[in-house]
């Protein structure tokens, strides 16, 4: 680690005056810009919620059309990864996968993080019989094949949000309710936040047991600070930066588990664009067409690493304490 | 010794009611009638029987009972060996697991051996030159083995040895556990307990490596590899031996990927047919095996684990 050459950057802010501006946060982000793999992790992310967020706009073509005249060709100047068998633009469909894969990846980390924070805190703070019953069921659900009861979610869910949604329909006339792209969206969501939320909370139990005995929050407590103010200027700023590594390595996680879904044929269905169902399609074609299975297999092995990197830099930069 | 193993043994075995009742309750209430399930006609959506016989197969397969009772019927049926019959397949899962799981249990078994044999050696080796360029190559590849998924190592693999080198045919199907098409398969299954096995050997061996009886065994001037091999890889095994559920996990859902990319009809292809036909007698099988092997893999542990470590009287 190149930190190791200044004295503990963290612990000067603390006893120096605010006079001198060195926020904690200008700190980790400049220990963090200083490794060269972080960096690189951080730009593929921000390159990849780019492509989420205005993908579909500059894609050079519809991710949906289809052109037989130029099925399964190979790379080039107008198809820059050439096209699928229905003569689809796989460049526009890799930026189309990116958008589904950061609205499964944003909306599974929020769901789960929202459960896991509640249930952990509440174990952290009540303990006894509460944080007895929580762990055990954090500890059967992390030591189960997670892939497997996310399949299982995903299969039980269908049919009951599909009857929600004829539901909705009929009482709204909502056209959206009629849009199948959306349940396949909500059911993986589902699932995979369902199996998700167990790290959080043991995460977050964890953090809250471990600052609540540190001794700032005990001279915090002796000064005679409420829980609430314990709560909100002392444990949750300092379980912040353990929790922003989590949730790092949780989306990176999510975005994985979506493609496994989808290359599974569980997941997001087609026509609608992933990486993972663009993977699995693959499956009979690559022989002749190596560039089906070579595109989308690069570019999940691409985001994985740079997830993996972002997180291990920012573990570096906002947990320096806990030297590996 | 006894209370420690028989809190294990309760936590296991409510831990496994609860996963058999949730998805038990996620089957029942998520899938519909299994009944109609099996005599609806696929074409044309209509039924082929008609509403009085319905209710009479509902009532024989004890199906218009409340979902307690049903639960409870399937709990006792399962105490007899009783998986319960396939809705499409008309024919009990059991035989069906009986045929699919020995192929996955010879996959996985020939994979775990493997990636003990590279991983053990590889962990060590990075130890030994901590901080250097061998460990960071080796943590490099273990950290790359564990993002990326074996569904991507596992086609590019493909394209590398039979497209560009072209030094083997497509392995496709099964044909028995010594047939060289294993190769594959197996060399990509080991992939995902690998990274596991690497970083724990290299962290125990971390741990160890500045133990006072290390010291003491270099102070006697004993030969550097009878140090590794006598006094540090026997505490270093434990954290690898203990990771066994993990690595347990890393397999059930690595055979669902490997038996898709190479077309084995294994348990995980049984795991995937079930759930593409909503076929609930194979789902809830399945689910229970894969939980049974990851916890019996983890009392396993927990039973051996006082033995390997006399420090640890209790969890």
């Amino acid at each position: 680690m190149p930190t190791t050459s200044k004295p503990s950057p963290a612990l000067a802010v603390n006893l120096t005056a605010p006079a001198k501006e060195r926020s904690l946060w200008g700190t980790a982000l400049r220990r963090l810009l200083r490794n060269r793999l972080s960096v690189f992790g951080l730009v593929i992310v921000l390159l990849f919620l780019l492509a989420a967020i205005i993908g579909p706009y500059v894609a050079p073509y519809d991710f949906l059309s289809q052109n037989i005249a130029q099925a399964s060709r190979g790379p080039s100047v107008e198809h820059w990864f050439g096209t699928d068998p229905l003569g689809r633009d796989i460049f526009s469909r890799i930026l189309y996968g990116a958008r589904t894969a950061a609205l499964v990846a944003l909306t599974t980390t929020a769901v789960s993080l929202f459960i896991g924070v509640v249930l952990g805190t509440l174990a952290g703070f009540l303990r006894g019989r509460v944080d007895e019953f929580v762990m055990w069921i954090t500890d059967v659900t992390m030591s189960l094949p997670g892939l497997l009861l996310a399949m299982l979610v995903n299969t039980a869910l269908k049919r009951p949000i599909t009857a929600w949604f004829d539901q909705m329909y009929t009482q709204t006339r909502n056209p959206a309710f009629l849009n199948t792209l959306w349940l396949d969206y909500v059911l993986v969501f589902g699932a995979l936040a369902l199996i998700g939320w167990a790290g959080y909370a043991r995460l977050i139990r964890g953090q809250v047991l471990s600052i609540g005995r540190t001794l700032y929050v005990e001279a915090a407590r002796s000064v005679g600070a409420n829980t609430r103010r314990i709560m909100s200027r002392h444990i949750v700023p300092n379980a912040f930066g353990p929790l922003i590594v989590a949730v790092t390595q949780g989306m990176g996680g999510a975005i994985l588990a979506e493609s496994s879904l989808s290359f599974l044929g569980i997941g997001v269905q087609p026509p609608n664009a992933s990486w993972g169902s663009m993977l699995a399609d693959s499956l009979n074609l690559w022989r002749t067409f190596p560039h089906l299975m070579l595109i989308p297999a690069i570019t999940i092995g691409v985001i994985q690493v740079a997830f993996i990197f972002l997180g291990d830099g920012l573990n570096d930069a906002l947990n320096p304490r806990q030297s590996r | 010794m006894f209370t420690y193993l028989s809190t294990r043994a309760l936590r296991w075995i409510t831990g496994l009611l609860l996963v058999l009742f949730v998805s038990y309750a996620m089957m029942f209430y998520g899938t519909g009638d299994p009944i109609k399930r099996m005599f609806i006609d696929l074409r044309e959506g209509s039924m082929t029987v008609d509403d009085a016989m319905l209710d009479k197969l509902r009532a024989k397969y004890g199906l218009d009972q409340p979902f307690p009772v049903q639960f409870a019927n399937y709990v006792g049926k399962l105490m007899q060996g009783d998986l319960g019959y396939s809705i499409r397949e008309k024919r009990a899962v059991l035989t069906m697991v009986q045929v699919r799981l020995p192929i996955s249990m010879q996959l996985g078994l020939v994979a775990t051996v493997l990636a003990a044999l590279i991983g053990v050696p590889l962990g060590v080796a990075a130890a030994l030159h901590h901080n250097r360029r061998l460990d960071s190559l080796i943590v490099g590849i273990s950290v790359f083995l564990n993002a990326v998924p074996i569904f991507v190592t596992g086609p590019l693999l493909m394209v590398l040895l039979v497209l560009v080198l072209k030094i083997m045919d497509v392995p496709f199907g099964w044909k028995g556990i010594f047939h060289s098409q294993v190769i594959l398969p197996v060399t990509v299954l080991a992939f995902s307990p690998l990274p596991t096995i690497v970083r724990q050997t290299r962290a125990a061996m971390l741990e160890v490596m500045g133990d006072d009886y290390i010291r003491t065994a270099r102070a006697k001037g004993l030969p550097e590899r009878i140090i590794v091999l006598r006094h540090m890889l026997r505490p270093v095994l434990i954290p690898v031996v203990t990771s066994l559920g993990l690595i347990m996990i890393s397999l059930v859902n690595g055979a669902i990927f490997v038996e898709l990319i190479f077309n084995i009809p294994g348990f995980g292809k049984l795991t995937l047919q079930g759930l593409q036909q909503v076929d609930y007698p194979i789902i809830m099988a399945v689910i229970l095996i894969g939980t049974l092997i990851v916890m019996v893999s983890n009392l396993l542990v927990d039973i051996v684990y006082p033995f390997l470590d006399p420090r640890i009287t209790r969890g």
